[in-house]
């Protein structure tokens, strides 16, 4: 399904060599709900930039559904990452003049074919991801969380392969952060492939599965025997809320 | 289609930041309504020397009593063109197709019973007809046998024969120019007013033998009108006449021509004088203000992709081609520049229409400044488009969305 083989990645300033992956193998079979965790500068970004076929590699392969990414162009990089990634980013990245439900159509515009019924599907993800009475609002009019939950109805309106989330709590206060790995956790049972990247323990043990980087190497790859329940914890979060 | 949607991005970033699409407009908006107001004034002006070439004859020479540069009128005072100096230029000149000499004078009083008017009286040979192509309307015509017979004849101007007669039948009639009296033989066509104003139809044509004898009591002429038969030599005719003139007249250097002589060519070049140079200088500062617009438009558009570099890696992380943002960028300065061109041709058109309206200027409204500043637009769109969009689609998605 994913599929990478001793991926690396050099960077060069100026004739100063610095390896960020060293060599990174792993697979990732379709409906898994993997975390991959690391300190800042363990080469987790640019892993992230390569899983979302944003960057290459310098060497290795990476198959995504059956096609290795290494030798495509900048247009069937694009094409790849409209058809098979929905992206969920720390800072939402939404189009500040434009409604919830055109910020969740937004991929449609660059697909090959403009889904007739584009509006219904944006007004399904949106309520998919709890939006129902939001789908008109513009960003400043939402909260953080609310915003986050755009993203995600953005990133599935494709129907993706992968659904590739980098530090998707990062900008989120506790309860919002919870809600949002709730939804996480709800598709992952629906049956989607997730990836997310982040540094946070916590967030990563939602996952099924943890993938620890260390100095651009795998250091740890292991499943999560009783991965932690997000919608118990927005609960409690929400009941703490209205105790104070 | 792909680029239809494209295109609908482009037009709501415009309309998410109407300040900013307004500014890179005004440029254009500005050099486009400045280019043409100058074309409609520069169209009118063009007219107006027309109408005047036209009025003055494409095959004509005017040998006018009186020197000076230019255009000027004939000086009435300078006695020296003479009858005998038309029959030399018809005698000994070439290639000419008529000689009409005539005489005249202003405000002449023309008495008919009771009513009165005043009229310019001409006093003209019988070719004086075919040489202003200024035919009879009712009547006849001055003849060969007026002039040999000193007839007290007279064709009246439109304006003079209603001023006289109103309604009533002139021809046949008498009437009182000065002390003479003349019967009425034919009137004339009427010809409105001139390019200068004055109204073509108030005169009386009389025989040039009775006006130089028993009207005006001169033996000089006003004027000579002179139709050459082939327009291309109307220069080196004209130069001969001087010559010949200047010869008849006793006229050496340094001293000045004691006439005048003038061509269509003269008289389009007088018409157009300084407001044709005029026309170009200001047709260049509009150009030279597009040029500016464009160059702000330029700007603003590089601004533009440095604040949006964001939204740019967003739609590249989604899946827009480099293509796909370049497209974008370049349709935003297309429709800039289209959309200002068609604001600036708006509002060239309602000041043209307004100064015409204020100041009696002559002006044209034409399809061509229209088509001028569509094409003005495009190129500015694309020229100063081009480099903008280039640089939004070469930013790199991973750099972009940091």
């Amino acid at each position: 399904m994913i599929e990478l083989e001793s991926i690396e990645k050099t960077y060069l300033a100026g004739s100063v060599e610095t390896r960020v992956l060293k060599g990174i193998s792993f697979r990732i079979e379709g409906g898994e709900y993997v975390a991959i965790m690391g300190a800042s500068g363990t080469g987790k970004s640019t892993l992230m930039h390569i899983l979302g076929c944003l960057d290459k590699p310098t060497a290795g392969h990476y198959r995504l559904g059956g096609t290795d990414m290494v030798n495509l162009d900048d247009d069937a990089l694009s094409h790849l990452r409209n058809g098979k990634i929905g992206f969920v980013f720390q800072q939402f990245h939404l189009l500040d003049r434009a409604t919830a439900l055109r910020n969740a159509m937004l991929p449609l515009i660059y697909a090959d074919e403009y889904p007739a019924d584009a509006h219904r599907r944006a007004e399904t993800a949106l309520t998919a991801v709890g939006l129902t009475d939001r789908m008109t609002y513009r960003p400043n009019q939402l909260s953080g969380g609310q915003q986050q939950r755009v993203a995600i109805a953005r990133a599935l309106i494709t129907n993706p392969t992968l659904l590739l989330a980098d530090e998707p709590t990062g900008n989120l206060d506790s309860k919002s952060g919870a809600e949002v790995m709730a939804i996480f956790q709800r598709l992952h049972r629906d049956g989607r492939t997730i990836i997310v990247v982040t540094h946070d323990r916590a967030v990563a043990e939602h996952a099924d599965r943890v993938i620890v980087l260390k100095d651009g190497m795998i250091a740890e790859d292991q499943p999560v025997a009783r991965p932690r329940d997000a919608e118990a914890e927005a609960i409690a979060l929400a009941e703490k809320e209205v105790a104070q | 289609m792909r680029i239809l949607r494209i295109a609908k991005e482009g037009a709501r970033a415009l309309a998410a930041n109407k300040l900013r699409t307004f500014l890179m407009m005004a440029g254009t908006i500005i050099g486009i309504a400045a280019l043409t107001v100058i074309m409609a004034i520069g169209k009118g002006t063009e007219k107006n020397v027309m109408k005047r070439v036209m009025s003055f004859g494409t095959h004509a020479i005017m040998v006018a009593a009186g020197g000076g540069r230019g255009f000027s009128p004939p000086d009435a005072n300078i006695t020296t063109l003479k009858l005998d100096d038309a029959d030399a230029i018809r005698d000994q000149i070439r290639g000419l197709e008529f000689v009409s000499p005539t005489a005249q004078k202003r405000a002449m009083p023309i008495k008919a019973g009771a009513a009165q008017t005043e009229a310019t009286a001409i006093a003209v040979r019988a070719d004086w007809f075919d040489a202003w192509e200024w035919y009879v309307r009712d009547g006849d015509p001055i003849t060969d046998e007026d002039m040999a017979a000193m007839s007290r004849v007279c064709v009246l101007g439109a304006t003079t024969a209603r001023d006289l007669f109103g309604d009533q039948n002139p021809i046949g009639e008498d009437v009182q120019i000065g002390d003479v009296r003349f019967r009425v033989k034919g009137i004339l066509h009427s010809r409105g007013t001139s390019p200068m104003g004055g109204d073509f139809d108030a005169r009386v044509i009389i025989p040039l033998s009775t006006g130089l004898r028993r009207l005006f009591n001169q033996d000089h002429l006003f004027n000579i009108r002179i139709k050459v038969k082939d327009a291309s030599q109307l220069v080196p005719i004209g130069e001969e006449i001087r010559r010949l003139l200047r010869e008849r007249h006793h006229v050496t250097p340094p001293q000045e021509d004691d006439f005048a002589i003038n061509t269509a060519a003269g008289v389009a070049k007088m018409a157009r004088g300084i407001s044709g140079t005029l026309t170009y200088l200001l047709a260049a500062l509009a150009g030279l203000s597009l040029l500016v617009g464009g160059i702000v438009l330029m700007n603003i558009l590089l601004i533009s992709v440095g604040e949006r570099t964001k939204e740019i890696g967003l739609r590249r992380a989604l899946g827009a081609t480099q293509g796909d943002i370049f497209r974008q960028f370049l349709l935003e300065s297309l429709s800039v520049s289209i959309i200002g061109m068609a604001a600036g041709s708006l509002l060239g058109w309602a000041v043209s229409i307004t100064l015409a309206r204020v100041t009696q200027f002559p002006v044209v409204i034409s399809w061509e400044p229209f088509a001028l500043a569509l094409g003005f637009a495009l190129v500015v769109g694309v020229f100063f488009g081009v480099q903008p969009a280039r640089r939004a689609a070469r930013l790199k998605p991973v750099e972009a969305l940091r």
